[in-house]
């Protein structure tokens, strides 16, 4: 597996001064996969995303990109990453195009026009060449930090919470493209939101104090509903009612059934007033990605506690 | 590549209204002083036909207005580079130089450039002023050359070692206060010894003693291996510098 994947890192540890803020850090990525990092504030995101891209040193470990050793052949590797630290790195005396011009030019990109010119197409900057960066919005400076990123269209792209401080529609153009870049490109993306992570992600990380506590793929598009009844019931009588694929029982008595969209709820509704077993609850459980993360570090934490 | 990023240093150089300002005001005090010589030397003219070998209008005229953009551009190179480095640390845009594929001395190259370009401005005019004396009167072209040389070496140090406080700081006013307290140390530090004749390390180290040789019209070869290890020495340590924000400690 690990010559095929595109970023390979190991056994990352980073300190600072005598706080551990990162131990350990095995990843793996291959072409195609979209990876979202989740982790509470000060889990190690940021520290774990400066470190695959070079900006800073791991006391321990090593990073590759497309088997180049990040600290032996450290341009090599940079050729192929795209980078969008969570404060974009922006000139404000630049004007747009300058400044992707320049960006282009770093990474070695032959027709720079064209590159910059699809890169503003693809981060809604067409109509901004000219402005000053200082004078634009927030919005469109993150744009213009992640057209940044992509404009040499590079085969890992590592961003750092992309969204923050874009208004509704900006996310959903943000995810979109994100989402398209990660068909060609393998992307890593760092973020606070969990609804992020289920609509464009493919796999998962989660971060806990500098360690990683869970790495897998995302369970796919299914949703869970939370069902509650006043009288008793057996499990294979809810399991057939059309459109439930899986049930499960709740910790607190209630039930928790696996439908393939939220509509299923219609159904289960009638089949469960039909046999007068006293509806109580019915609604769109905390998702299981959310319901894996709360576990993972609430959950930590309550143990560290006690 | 390092083009790409000498287009950047200038361009925020330009940018800003800062290097207009200091340019403008460098070039007012050069030229009312150039105007105060030249009036100086005009006065003592009758007395100095009747010298043997007098000193002609490069010593009393350019030399002393060589000194003096010297001395000011201890003031001024150290504010000129304190944003180049600690700017971009404060604004979090080295991330961008660190995440591409760039090395740093090619970062750092492109940024010493990039300031040589500005002081290109004010070397050109120093070099012009005494030209136009020229039309009037014989100049000492060998000396004005040696001098000439002298200011340009003097302007790579200065930058050079202002670089280096620009990477040591996330705070421009910190790097610009360090730089200049450095060069002006570099400057004077064999003022004290300088009456007793015996030549010290102070005498090797200080900037003014190797300027001073180039202005009289010498030009010779350890003043000019000074100026370049100074320039050399403080760019790698600029590297060194660099490096250490992401090495692990």
């Amino acid at each position: 597996m690990t010559e095929d994947c595109l970023l390979v890192a190991r056994g990352l540890t980073r300190r600072y001064g005598p706080r551990a803020a990162l131990v350990g850090l095995d990843l793996a990525l291959a072409r195609g996969d979209c990876l979202g990092l989740l982790g509470l504030n000060g889990a190690g995101k940021s520290t774990t995303l400066k470190i695959l891209t070079g900006v800073l040193a791991p006391h321990a470990g090593t990073v590759a990109i497309g088997g180049h050793d990040l600290a032996r052949t450290p341009l090599a590797a940079k050729r192929l990453l795209g980078y969008l630290p969570d404060v974009p790195p922006l000139f404000p005396d630049a004007r747009v195009d300058e400044y992707l011009a320049l960006c282009a030019r770093l990474r070695e990109v032959r027709e720079v026009e064209a590159a910059v010119g699809r890169a503003k197409a693809r981060c809604g900057l067409a109509d901004v060449g000219q402005r000053l960066i200082r004078n634009l919005s927030k919005g469109y400076q993150q744009r213009v930090g992640l057209a940044q990123a992509i404009v040499h269209e590079p085969a890992l792209l590592v961003l750092d919470e992309p969204t923050v401080g874009l208004d509704p529609v900006q996310i959903r153009d943000v995810r979109l493209l994100v989402a398209a870049l990660a068909r060609e490109h393998a992307v890593i993306l760092s973020t606070h939101l969990l609804a992020e992570v289920q609509q464009i992600c493919t796999r998962v990380a989660v971060l806990h104090e500098g360690r990683l506590v869970h790495e897998g793929p995302l369970a796919g598009d299914a949703c869970w509903l939370r069902l509650r009844l006043r009288a008793a019931t057996q499990l294979g009588r809810l399991q057939a009612i059309p459109g439930v694929q899986q049930v499960q029982p709740a910790d607190d008595g209630a039930w928790l059934l696996r439908v393939a969209t939220p509509a299923a709820a219609e159904h289960v509704a009638a089949a469960v007033t039909k046999e007068n077993l006293g509806l109580l609850e019915l609604r769109v459980a905390d998702s299981a990605l959310e319901q894996t993360f709360l576990a993972l570090t609430v959950g930590h934490r309550a143990q560290a506690g006690a | 590549m390092i083009d790409a990023v000498v287009r950047r240093e200038v361009t925020s150089l330009f940018r800003a209204p800062f290097a207009w300002a200091v340019l403008a005001g460098l070039q007012f005090v050069l030229a009312y002083q150039f105007l105060a010589q030249l009036d100086i030397f005009d006065e003592l003219q009758p007395r100095l036909a009747r010298l043997a070998a007098p000193p002609g209008v490069t010593q009393l005229v350019v030399q002393p207005l060589l000194v003096t953009v010297a001395m000011l551009l201890l003031f001024i190179v150290p504010a000129l580079t304190m944003q180049s480095l600690a700017g971009e640390r404060r604004a979090g845009t080295l991330a961008l130089w660190y995440s591409s594929p760039i090395a740093l001395r090619t970062l750092v190259g492109g940024k010493f450039i990039g300031v040589l370009c500005l002081l290109a401005v004010p070397w050109a005019s120093t070099a012009l002023m005494p030209f136009t004396l020229a039309w009037g009167t014989a100049l000492d072209f060998g000396t004005l050359a040696a001098g000439l040389l002298g200011l340009a070496l003097l302007m790579m140090a200065a930058a050079a070692i202002g670089l280096f406080f620009s990477a040591l700081t996330s705070q421009p006013t910190l790097a610009a206060l360090g730089g200049f307290a450095c060069l002006m140390f570099l400057w004077m530090c064999d003022w004290s010894g300088r009456l007793d004749g015996e030549p010290t390390l102070f005498t090797q180290l200080s900037m003014m003693n190797h300027f001073q040789n180039f202005v009289r019209g010498y030009v010779d070869s350890a003043d000019l291996a000074y100026f370049l290890l100074v320039t050399v020495g403080a760019l790698a340590l600029t590297v060194w510098r660099l490096d250490g924000d992401r090495r692990a400690l």
